[in-house]
């Protein structure tokens, strides 16, 4: 026996049986959903990075509080070959003649900017590409301008020198999102020899490089390992990081609608697969006669695989990588730069995927056949050597595992996702188990053919189980993606209503309040909410001077204890904001009460009751933590990791920060010209983006959605082919017996709706649990409820589509001349 | 044309043919017979001449390519499926090589089936009671494949009698048995259809068996060649 020849010739004339065509079709899904949502995944990570490195103004930064960093992190830089610019940041009061306003001063050496473009506007509003301000000139944003009643081409003075406005700044890379004052762009060299970084000043002082990615790895390595105390290295991942989120929540949709119809693929398989094995019995049985090892055996059956996956993958991979090129032009205009080219990794990695999901699936049921005996030629109804336990039988849970695991690119999805269908599994074997028993009690009070539908799923106890098991698997799949799926990003969409804030306002002074609350009010803002904003710093907790070296987090806590912290306070909990420790502290305290961000509380290892004690100028202020908040922080709202209560806060110098929305298109120039000590920050484009993001998820998961439903039908017809053939035989006999057509439909349709509804059931439930999962510890909903009413009609549309199913294959079955009893067995 | 009450099954020019790879293939060609009420009947003939075809078309399994059958009066090639299934549920019993009893239902619910499709409201009565008479009382709960092959043909016989049909069809009913076992269905078969007076058309290779037929029907090529009429 040619093991390859006989694979091959097998192969051909097996091809038409319908299992080994389910096998390449599920295949074909799969291959195609993983390879389009992984390239696409990794286009658009890489196209974030590539903007984030613009929003960053390198592709690393190095920054340093209150002293410059040494001169070896630019050195080194050049000797490995990157381009590297040095910034100084710093707050200071620009004036101009007698107006004057508090800014956040940028002071950039020549190579500014390494990455994105520098884009500023001239004397006449028009707009231009700008090089880094030579010794002399500056650039301003236009809050400083209209605050100081300047124009481009006048001067304005900063540490006492005279600069020249060389233009308004439209775009410039390395700017926060959230800034607390407007910008002024200037030399280095000015700001040096200015002597405002002089000791004791508050600068914060950055090196960038730009380069390749191995040049900046290799920086990056030599300069986490070179860090002064209190200096930090920020990587492109960490700018950007609210778009960053949005996408990150994207793509762990697309990448679990993947993963799911990954999976569904895998159960058709070995459904199919069991099938095929149980009718290649006979074959095996016969081979095995007439002298055919078992290890031919065994070969032939892998090879015949092999020869089915290998272009079955590779058909999936043409169809995945054509899709996410469609996908990719549609989400092209929503990413900023150049179009990264097509990587061919993850097609790659979903045809290696595909291999894994065939055999990890179909190999366990193929292998059994080495099992069987020569000797069943001449008795069929000798079972092979039944194993109690065969280790095979855990290759479809490994294959699974490690599937969830590499696709879903998170260990949290992994976790939730497969612990989800884990639990599922088992809840849909106990309570099988349970019908099962009850049937077996309760059955015979049934009459006729319901009964006999219904003890057919007694009698075939393992076969019903799995049936019953692929079914709950696909269709809680099937919940989670067009179910939980929508009503996830339903929730997420209602994040940010219509009327989410637009604009946020620095700097208000509280005796400006009512003046420009009613100035809002003209300008017909919504959602109007304002927060006392004051700036101090953390001088005690539990009455000794913090110092970073304690916390395990020394970097971070360092920043906090050397920088200023800022505190607000209100009576209320602020929206979007949840205590998950102690008690809100209200309106009314016998003694100043604090309330902690949870991060804050790890940072500095904080509990319920510790103090903290703030300066604020001349006032200190002791307060006991009361309670620990939740921040959503996508929240596009003005959060604070720490908030006093106001009763004792309420006497600190502060300003306010403000947030609103107005009508797009509402100009706000006059708000700026006549309270000029304002500052605006639009934050409108920011919101159309995320918006336009889970838009563009929506649509791209309702693509994959497709392949997953089109995976379950696969199951489906999987499952119910996996008992076709006893069924047709005992159809045909009841009909010999003289059975009508209604009493047939009553038998299948009493087995399949028990299927299906059992099924439907324990996956609306399953699916509901993982949902909340999900959505708690995935996509950072915490109050996500699963819509109970349309995971009750898929539970009952799929118990109809099951028993429709049922019907329809049994319709077939029905016209088979009763003749087949006579022919069979005789 | 008028209807001899005496005659239940009868068969004109009886043929089947079907349509295979390499042409037409006629199975039975022009098969004439006529079958008394309460007559045995045995249909003998080489494997593949023809006989299983025959007890299919005579039962309404089949329809055939040509001619007509009768069963009690009524024409069976002119009724569709559903009207021969209506007419099989109550006429006739079958009793087949390979037993094929229901593997989800025990002893008691296979006989009972012929009953219940009936819809008749005494159908575990009546199925213990068969069950009693070919001595299986205590077997009642079990299921098939808890009983011996022996067993399992007693109970098909159960079943096959239960509704106490005008013809009972037998395809070779002692070829999985052996030849002990195989002696003492046929006894059992012989009774019941005595007692019950029913019309017996066996198919079988076993020519003791025939033997036992008050008439022998011969097959060859797919023509009767002996004892029609």
């Amino acid at each position: 026996m040619k093991p390859l020849v006989f694979a091959a010739r097998s192969l051909r004339r097996e091809f038409r049986h319908g299992e080994l065509a389910t096998l390449a079709a599920a295949l074909v899904l799969a291959v195609a959903a993983l390879a389009a949502v992984g390239t696409l995944a990794n286009r658009v990570e890489r196209a974030i990075l590539a903007s984030a490195s613009e929003l960053l103004g390198g592709d690393l930064g190095v920054s340093a509080r209150r002293s410059a960093l040494p001169d070896a992190f630019t050195t080194q830089a050049a000797d490995i070959g990157l381009r590297s610019s040095r910034i100084v940041e710093f707050s200071s009061v620009v004036f101009a003649g007698e107006a004057s306003q508090f800014s956040e001063v940028r002071a950039v050496d020549a190579s500014f900017p390494l990455r994105g473009r520098f884009a500023a506007l001239d004397a006449q509003g028009r707009e231009f590409t700008a090089q880094a301000p030579p010794p002399g000139q500056v650039f301003a944003d236009r809050a400083v301008l209209v605050a100081l009643g300047r124009k481009v081409g006048e001067a304005l003075q900063i540490g006492g020198r005279d600069l020249a406005i060389a233009g308004e700044i439209v775009s410039a890379p390395g700017g926060a999102v959230f800034q607390f004052a407007p910008t002024v762009l200037m030399n280095l060299d000015d700001a040096q020899a200015s002597g405002l970084l002089g000791i004791g000043s508050r600068a914060s002082h950055r090196v960038l490089v730009a380069g390749s990615e191995a040049q900046v790895n290799r920086y990056a390595e030599w300069a986490r390992a070179n860090l002064p105390p209190a200096a930090r290295v920020s990587t492109v991942e960490d700018a950007q990081q609210n778009l960053r989120t949005s996408f990150e929540r994207g793509e762990s949709f697309l990448r679990l609608a993947a993963l799911l119809a990954a999976l569904l693929s895998g159960i058709a398989v070995a459904l199919a697969a069991q099938r095929f094995a149980r009718r290649k019995t006979e074959d095996v049985a016969l081979l095995r006669c007439l002298g055919a090892s078992r290890r031919e055996i065994v070969l032939a059956l892998v090879l015949e695989l092999a020869l089915l996956a290998v272009p079955a993958c590779l058909v999936g991979m043409a169809l995945g990588l054509g899709m996410q090129e469609a996908a990719f032009a549609f989400a092209r205009d929503m990413l900023p730069g150049e179009a990264p080219s097509m990587p061919w990794g993850p097609a790659a990695s979903a045809f290696a995927i595909g291999l894994a999901v065939l055999f990890g699936f179909a190999l366990p049921p193929l292998l059994r056949l080495r099992d069987v005996e020569p000797m069943r030629v001449f008795r069929q109804d000798m079972e092979g050597r039944t194993r109690r336990f065969d280790v095979l039988y855990l290759l479809p849970f490994v294959v699974g595992a490690v599937l969830i695991l590499v696709e879903s690119g998170s260990a949290r999805l992994a976790g939730v996702l497969g612990g989800g269908l884990i639990g599922v599994a088992l809840a849909t074997l106990l309570v099988t188990l349970l019908l099962l028993r009850v049937l077996r009690a309760g059955g015979k009070t049934l009459r006729g053919a319901l009964r006999f539908g219904l003890a057919n799923l007694v009698r075939r106890r393992a076969l019903t189980l799995v049936q019953v098991g692929a079914l709950a698997l696909s269709l809680t799949a099937l919940d989670l993606l067009a179910v939980i799926g929508p009503s996830l990003l339903d929730r997420w969409r209602a994040d940010l209503p219509d009327d989410t804030p637009n604009y946020f306002v620095l700097n208000v002074q509280p005796e400006q309040r009512d003046d420009f609350e009613k100035r809002l009010t003209d300008l017909h803002a919504t959602r109007v909410s304002m927060l006392p904003l004051a700036a101090g710093k953390l001088v005690a907790i539990n009455g000794q001077t913090p110092r970073a070296s304690d916390y395990a987090d020394e970097q971070r806590a360092g920043n906090w204890i050397e920088g200023e912290v800022r505190v607000s306070w209100s009576e209320a909990l602020p929206e979007s904001n949840r205590v998950i420790l102690g008690q809100w502290h209200g309106a009314e305290n016998a003694t100043p009460q604090l309330s902690v961000d949870k991060s804050w509380a790890e940072m500095f290892a904080l509990k319920l009751g510790d103090t903290m004690t703030l300066r604020f100028g001349d006032a200190e202020i002791t307060a006991t933590v009361a309670s620990v908040r939740e921040i959503d922080w996508d929240s596009f709202r003005v959060n604070f990791f720490m908030m006093l209560d106001p009763q004792h806060a309420k006497e600190l110098p502060h300003s306010l920060i403000a947030s609103f929305h107005v009508p797009a298109g509402t100009s706000l120039s006059a708000l700026s010209r006549e309270m000029t000590n304002l500052s605006l920050i639009d934050i409108q484009s920011i919101l159309d983006r995320v918006r336009d993001i889970i838009e563009r998820v929506s649509s791209a998961a309702t693509w994959v959605l497709g392949f997953s439903l089109a995976a379950g039908l696969l199951v489906l017809l999987a499952a119910l082919a996996a008992t076709a053939d006893e069924r047709r035989f005992e159809i045909a006999l009841l009909r010999t017996l003289g059975a009508n057509r209604r009493q047939l439909t009553t038998a299948v349709l009493g087995e399949f709706a028990a299927l299906g509804l059992l099924a439907g059931l324990v996956a609306a439930l399953g699916a509901a649990g993982t949902g909340i999962a999900l959505a708690r510890t995935v996509f950072r909903l915490p109050d996500y409820l699963p819509p109970v009413g349309p995971l009750a009609v898929v539970a009952i549309l799929s118990a109809i589509v099951v028993m429709l199913a049922g019907l329809a294959g049994t319709r077939r079955i029905a016209r088979t001349p009763p003749m087949l009893v006579l022919r069979r067995g005789t | 044309m008028t209807i001899d009450s005496r005659i239940v099954l009868s068969a004109d020019k009886l043929s089947k043919a079907v349509d295979g790879p390499d042409g037409r293939l006629v199975i039975l060609e022009d098969v004439g017979l006529t079958v008394e009420r309460g007559a045995s009947v045995a249909i003998v003939g080489a494997s593949g001449s023809g006989k299983t075809t025959l007890l299919g078309l005579l039962a309404g399994l089949d329809r055939p390519s040509g001619g007509s059958v009768s069963l009690a009066g009524q024409r069976l090639d002119t009724l569709d499926e559903e009207a021969r299934a209506r007419l099989r549920r109550r006429l006739v019993g079958f009793v087949f090589q390979s037993f094929h009893l229901l593997p989800a239902l025990n002893a008691e619910e296979n006989v009972m089936l012929p009953l219940e499709l009936e819809g008749r409201d005494d159908a575990r009565e009546r199925a213990a009671a068969v069950l009693a008479d070919v001595g299986l009382h205590k077997r009642l709960h079990h299921y098939p494949h808890q009983l011996s092959g022996g067993e399992q043909q007693r109970v098909a016989l159960a079943r096959a009698f239960v509704h106490e049909p005008e013809v009972l069809f037998a395809d070779e009913p002692t070829g999985n048995l052996d030849q002990r076992t195989g002696a003492a269905i046929t006894d059992l078969l012989f009774a019941l259809n005595r007692e019950r007076s029913t019309t017996l058309v066996l198919v079988t290779h076993d020519l003791t068996l025939a033997a036992r037929c008050a008439r022998t029907i011969r097959l060859r090529d797919g023509r009767v060649v002996e004892g029609d009429a």
